[in-house]
């Protein structure tokens, strides 16, 4: 028989704020959403709550009620960070933790209660655990899943426990929106004066699926343990860091360098051992005196070994200004992706690419991976958006198949204005880039329509090739048929 | 300039075998291991031919402002768009790093640096070592005026008027005697046609 402990926590973003130290929660306080185009208060503080703000309440009806009300909007991403951490903090009570975001955990404790003797004992030991973190937490023990949530979220204690085998019965006492349905459905139950999740035992589920659908026979079953509703535990990614403290502080290159070397064989390691590699490492330097530095490297393959991490680093920490020393360490490899053992290069093909991988990468890292790039053709008509410049780091080169149409080797965007000496169509002799030109003979014109579905440029473009008298071969575009009569020189050809 | 009388190649201290030269025309050679400069208005058509018959991979550094403009649906018939890594540089100092690390990286690599002005001699002795020691071959395109330098070779390249494409190579330094004119026709040039039409280049 599964048990299951839910870990309810209703103030985890207050609760994220009063670890920080945050002094405004001493007075009325409140974390708000924006939610149904307005800013809500979603968990006041209990002093705001003395003062009569509700969680649900727009803000501007929270600050009428309460004018000293101070606000802060949620931060998820950060609120989902402290949850993460709870979530490996709780492997201290039971091997199978589940997330349930955004505000709870799911413990599968089969098998776990008796080391701290008894269910009781051990919710009442999970809670005091967790309000030594600052963390306030209800928690409900069932046979299944949503009835231990549902216990914890509704009940009347911070510890709520339904026995083995009783769970159905523990429930009927709590209302119908401990079930997590829809909002739809939880309105349409209560039009029906169904407000308890016991009022629903007593009709028969054919008639309730024929009213109200599937959704509500399938919570029903779930909630009892009818139907399967197993906990799915996620192990927590490794992390692949290494950090180090020394017990004074150091400032030479060749230090820094056998630290980081000492750093990176250890990660390097781990994730050899896991067949893994990575494409980031960030490494932090700690001074004495100017805090925290940061650098980073990236790889255009996934890395696991150490000398290439060296060889990366290299630059930026030789660029580092430690003036009083630093001792404090730390490593990360992060972007980490299994790596597949290959055969030593034995082709000449094998040790291209690496060496190609090899400088794209010492290049990266110095001028940012954002300046080396190849190119990808794309599915266009307009010349300048047939093809674009991507990062070379996470590209194949693409296969290029040949342009049905001339193009020039070079190509201006935007188009250079040219003064047009004597008229023509194109000119017949022009000034450019203070050069002048006599066309000697001349092609075309290609016309091109616009891309009607963009709106940024909506003139028909006729493009001519042109052989000067001077040799370069230019490539002129002129709009037909819009106001700006004007030539331009759209390219050059080789 | 226009009737051009074209000189077949003086081997003066015969430039090497042809396992260390490319070979761009009948006439042209180009040693590997060594850094060539390109001026003249088809400068890029001289690069791209000399990168088409060199390592596969080639290395093409400049400016924002001379890089974007390059259109790879028109370097296709010279040179196949895929080889090319498009190296952008914020400043000269970059551009002559990045064709530093590029020439001295194993492998070999074609490096074409698009150079918005003259190379001084201490860069251009730097980026010929670093050539020596990677065994790939340095193309530099030179915006401007050309200065003294330790490149191998300097090249003028520019357009000539005629019905097909057509330019004028003429060697303005080669530091083993390479010196001369030559008229190349389009049909020479494109890619995966080995050794075209070489009428045009023999006459002497």
């Amino acid at each position: 028989m599964a048990r299951i402990m839910a870990i309810y926590l209703p103030r985890l973003p207050l609760d994220r704020l009063v670890r920080n130290g945050d002094v405004r929660l001493s007075g009325p306080f409140a974390v708000t959403a924006e939610q149904k185009n307005a800013w809500r208060v979603t968990h006041p503080n209990p002093s705001a709550i003395k003062l009569g703000v509700r969680a649900g309440q727009p803000l501007a009806d929270g600050r009428a009620i309460c004018p000293d009300l101070l606000s802060e909007p949620a931060d998820p991403v950060r609120e989902g960070l402290l949850l993460r951490a709870l979530w490996r903090w709780a492997d201290c009570l039971s091997p199978k933790v589940a997330l349930a975001p955004p505000d709870g955990l799911l413990l599968d404790i089969a098998g776990c209660s008796h080391l701290f003797e008894g269910e009781a004992a051990m919710g009442q030991f999970s809670l005091q655990r967790l309000s030594d973190l600052m963390i306030t937490a209800r928690i409900g023990i069932a046979d299944t899943k949503m009835a231990a949530r549902a216990m914890a979220q509704f009940g009347s204690q911070t510890v709520v426990i339904a026995p083995a085998g009783e769970t159905a019965s523990s429930l009927s006492k709590l209302p119908i929106a401990a079930m997590a349905l829809s909002e739809k459905l939880t309105t349409d139950l209560a039009r029906t004066g169904l407000t308890s999740i016991g009022q629903l035992y007593q009709q028969k589920s054919s008639e309730l699926a024929r009213r109200f659908g599937l959704e509500l026979t399938q919570a029903l079953g779930a909630i009892t343990g009818q139907a399967p509703d197993p906990v799915t535990p996620k192990a927590a990614d490794p992390v692949y860091a290494a950090r180090m403290t020394l017990p004074e502080p150091i400032g030479f290159l060749e230090d820094l360098e056998s630290v980081l070397k000492r750093l990176s064989d250890q990660i390097t390691k781990r994730l050899q051992a896991d067949q893994k590699g990575a494409r980031q490492f960030h490494l932090t330097v700690r001074c004495v005196d100017t805090g925290d530095h940061h650098r980073s490297i990236g790889f255009a393959r996934p890395c696991f070994e150490p000398d290439p991490i060296l060889r990366q680093f290299s630059h930026p920490l030789s660029k580092l200004e430690i003036e009083y020393g630093a001792d404090w360490f730390r490593l990360v490899a992060s972007h980490v992706e299994p790596i597949r053992l290959r055969q030593m290069a034995m082709g000449d093909h094998a040790k291209k690419n690496d060496h190609r991988f090899q400088l794209i990468e010492t290049l990266g890292n110095r001028i940012g991976f954002d300046h080396v790039r190849i190119f990808r053709p794309k599915d266009s008509h307009i010349p300048e958006c047939e093809f674009e410049q991507i990062e070379a780091v996470h590209a194949k080169p693409h296969k290029w198949a040949q342009s049905a149409r001339e193009r020039p080797i070079r190509l201006f965007a935007p188009p250079e204005f040219v003064h047009v000496e004597t008229a023509g169509r194109p000119p017949l002799s022009f000034k450019w880039r203070r050069m002048s030109f006599d066309a000697r003979t001349s092609s075309g014109p290609e016309r091109l329509t616009p891309r009607w579905h963009t709106d940024s440029d909506l003139r028909t473009r006729d493009y001519w090739k042109v052989q000067t008298e001077q040799g370069r071969r230019l490539w002129l575009l002129t709009y037909p048929g819009s106001d700006d009569e004007n030539w331009y020189i759209a390219g050059e050809f080789a | 300039m226009k009737n051009v009388a074209l000189q077949s190649l003086t081997p003066l201290g015969e430039i090497a075998n042809a396992y260390s030269s490319v070979q761009l025309t009948q006439h042209v050679k180009l040693r590997r291991r060594r850094m060539h400069e390109v001026t003249g208005a088809s400068a890029d058509i001289f690069a791209t031919m000399a990168a088409s018959k060199c390592e596969p991979d080639v290395i093409w550094i400049g400016l924002g402002r001379d890089i974007t403009p390059l259109c790879p649906n028109g370097l296709h018939p010279y040179l196949n768009p895929e080889r090319v890594i498009i190296v952008e540089a914020v400043s000269r100092a970059e551009i002559l790093w990045a064709a530093d690390v590029a020439l001295r990286a194993e492998g070999g690599f074609t490096v074409i640096a698009d150079m918005p002005d003259a190379l001084t001699l201490k860069e251009s002795r730097r980026l010929q070592l670093a050539a020596e020691q990677g065994g790939g071959i340095g193309l530099i395109i030179l915006r401007g005026p050309a200065n003294t330098s330790a490149a191998q070779t300097r090249w003028r390249c520019d357009p000539v008027a005629s019905d097909e494409p057509a330019w004028d190579w003429e060697c303005l330094k080669g530091k083993s005697g390479e010196a001369g004119l030559w008229n190349i026709r389009e049909a020479e040039v494109r890619y995966g046609e080995d050794h075209g039409d070489l009428s045009a280049s023999a006459t002497a």
